[in-house]
């Protein structure tokens, strides 16, 4: 490229970014919109045509304070992470030997991980209703963090596998050379180079079981009640709290945010079940 | 470590493979994982199978009744009609989210800046629950003060004085919309990715022989992007039909049963009208659909992209 070429580009990619910026401004608006109902008072909200200046007010996050919804978020909160950490345990060896090892039924097995992932919730909801009616798993930790494990064990296997692939194999194998035990390898070399897909993987996995919605709202109940069901409660007989609503729906944002600044371009490697490298 | 490497030379055919590996070591890796996924899977899966082979309502199972479940399944026309809604729904949003995401990667790929913000903003859409998705479109469309409906729907009388989702021509098309809202950012940066790991070669070569980017696109880009469009496309399209989330917040099947996907069918079939044979029976031809969009899904994959 030459000099002259260089400043048509910029030019030209200032108008690009503009473009793209006014496109995310339209799109991300109603989310901006939602956050602003959180402090509006009831009577602005309703208001034909829309108020844009209103007297701010914290009515809605008392009563969501009051009524205990912290308590949704803390089970979410322990929830996610307690199933999250129980993935990576049981997840990584698997993960590790589909990417290095020689099996018999190797692929029959992925393509039976890959199926589990893809299964619709609500065929699973069924029989774990009824399994766990019958064995007293319904509304309690346990019985979630199984059914987590449909669509997150699976997933974190099959990406985290991915990660795995990217590892050159000859320091691997030089270490097994010089003498070196599986356990060492696997701990002083295989673990360091995965940390971030580990991580990377693992974040994904909070995020999926922080937004999930349809198990938590069948298996779960008054005493393991996640932040996303407490959302429809909120259209109670007296009408429908909006304002609460909106204090919820973002407070349940808010990690999602934090982790795609953090995740960045490993959420399409991720998203796309590792068929797009990102 | 590094010079150990590089002084004795590994037969790369070989995976590492120290002191005659135990066969049965790699079968130990994934044995945790196979059994969880075995116990909360497959054993789901045939407890389902069986279900739909026995006469089972309201929680109690009698009978074995053969293939009844799915004779009375395939004659219902509600069953028929939530298929209808689903080839609807995943027939208009998956190509409009297709097409505006690949332009949207076209137009990220022009040099934009501060992409290290822009990217992980463009991704709230699919990354945050679709249940505040729901919500979020519950607001912006909710009837009279909705801020969408009021200032854009009402104004260009596209609708009254009430909620889009309750009408049963439109219901359906907003759900579509609310869809697309969601999806197309996914598609978007899918795309984006695969055109950043484009080789420049080809580019190079186009522009000394002076081609234009109409030329370019259709002739470099666009075949060397096929596969990896092939396989998103495919993604999405398998994740489409199993929406429930925002369609259970936005209309549950409502109006009547207009916007009734079959998720949001085999939902009520189990947990209003406690017809468990028929929902299993239902589940049943779900999975084993799902099960064929998942091979292909695999063998696209795995041969045009070589990915996995």
């Amino acid at each position: 490229m030459t000099q002259s070429t260089a400043s048509s580009r910029s030019s030209g990619s200032l108008f690009w970014t503009g473009a793209v910026i006014a496109y995310a401004a339209v799109v991300l608006f109603p989310i901006f919109w939602m956050a602003l109902m959180m402090v509006m008072p009831n009577d602005a909200m309703f208001a034909r045509p829309t108020v844009f200046l209103f007297k701010p007010t914290l009515d809605h996050f008392n009563y969501v304070l009051e009524q205990g919804f912290y308590w949704s978020l803390l089970t979410s909160f322990v929830l996610c992470t307690v199933s999250t950490a129980l993935i990576i345990v049981i997840g990584t060896p698997a993960a590790y030997a589909f990417a290095r090892f020689e099996m018999k039924l190797k692929d029959d097995l992925f393509l039976f991980i890959l199926a589990t992932r893809m299964a619709p919730p609500v065929c699973l909801a069924i029989p774990f209703y009824l399994i766990f009616a019958k064995i007293n798993l319904l509304d309690t930790f346990l019985g979630l963090t199984l059914a987590y494990m449909t669509f997150n064990l699976s997933f974190y296997v099959w990406v985290l596998r991915s990660f795995c692939r990217d590892l050159p194999a000859e320091l691997e194998e030089a270490a097994a050379l010089e003498g070196w035990s599986r356990a060492q390898i696997f701990r002083r070399i295989v673990f360091p180079l995965l940390r971030n897909g580990i991580v990377a993987t693992a974040v994904l996995c909070f995020i999926f079981a922080w937004n999930e919605f349809l198990f938590a709202f069948m298996l779960g109940g008054e005493n393991v009640q996640t932040l996303p069901v407490s959302i429809p409660k909120l259209i109670t007989s007296q009408g429908v709290r909006w304002g609460e609503m909106a204090v919820v729906g973002i407070t349940a944002l808010l990690p999602v945010l934090a982790a795609v600044f953090v995740l960045q371009r490993h959420i399409v490697r991720g998203l796309t079940l590792g068929a797009v490298k990102g | 470590m590094t010079t150990a490497a590089d002084a004795i030379a590994v037969p790369s055919s070989a995976a590492p493979t120290p002191t005659r590996e135990r066969f049965w070591y790699p079968y130990l890796l994934i044995a945790p994982s196979m059994i969880v996924l075995t116990v909360v899977s497959l054993i789901p899966f045939l407890y389902t199978v069986f279900l739909s082979l026995h006469a089972a309502k309201f929680g109690r199972v009698t009978d074995f009744i053969g293939l009844d479940n799915y004779i009375q399944l395939l004659t219902d026309p509600r069953f028929w009609n939530s298929i209808g809604i689903a080839v609807i729904f995943v027939g208009i949003a998956v190509p409009i989210e297709f097409m505006l995401g690949l332009i949207g990667a076209l137009v990220l790929n022009q040099n934009v800046r501060g992409r290290s913000i822009l990217v992980p903003l463009l991704f709230m859409p699919t990354m945050m629950a679709p249940i505040v998705v729901g919500l979020l479109w519950k607001i912006m469309l909710a009837g009279s003060w909705g801020f969408f409906s009021y200032n854009v729907l009402e104004r260009f009388h596209l609708i009254g004085n009430t909620s889009v989702f309750a009408s049963p021509d439109l219901a359906l098309f907003a759900l579509i919309f609310v869809d697309i809202w969601q999806w197309t950012p996914f598609m978007m940066l899918a795309f984006f990715a695969g055109l950043q790991a484009l080789p420049l070669g080809p580019y190079r070569a186009a522009a000394i022989d002076g081609a234009n980017g109409v030329q370019i696109f259709f002739n470099i880009t666009l075949p060397m992007l096929t596969p990896l469009l092939a396989v998103i496309g495919l993604l999405r399209f398998i994740d489409a039909f199993k929406v429930f989330d925002t369609v259970f917040i936005l209309t549950n099947g409502g109006p009547g049963i207009a916007t009734e996907t079959p998720s949001i069918l085999a939902n009520k079939m189990t947990f209003e009208f406690w017809n468990i044979g028929e929902a299993s029976a239902m589940a049943v031809l779900i999975w084993i659909a799902f099960f064929v969009f998942c091979n292909v899904f695999y063998q696209v994959a795995k041969k045009r992209l070589n990915a996995f």
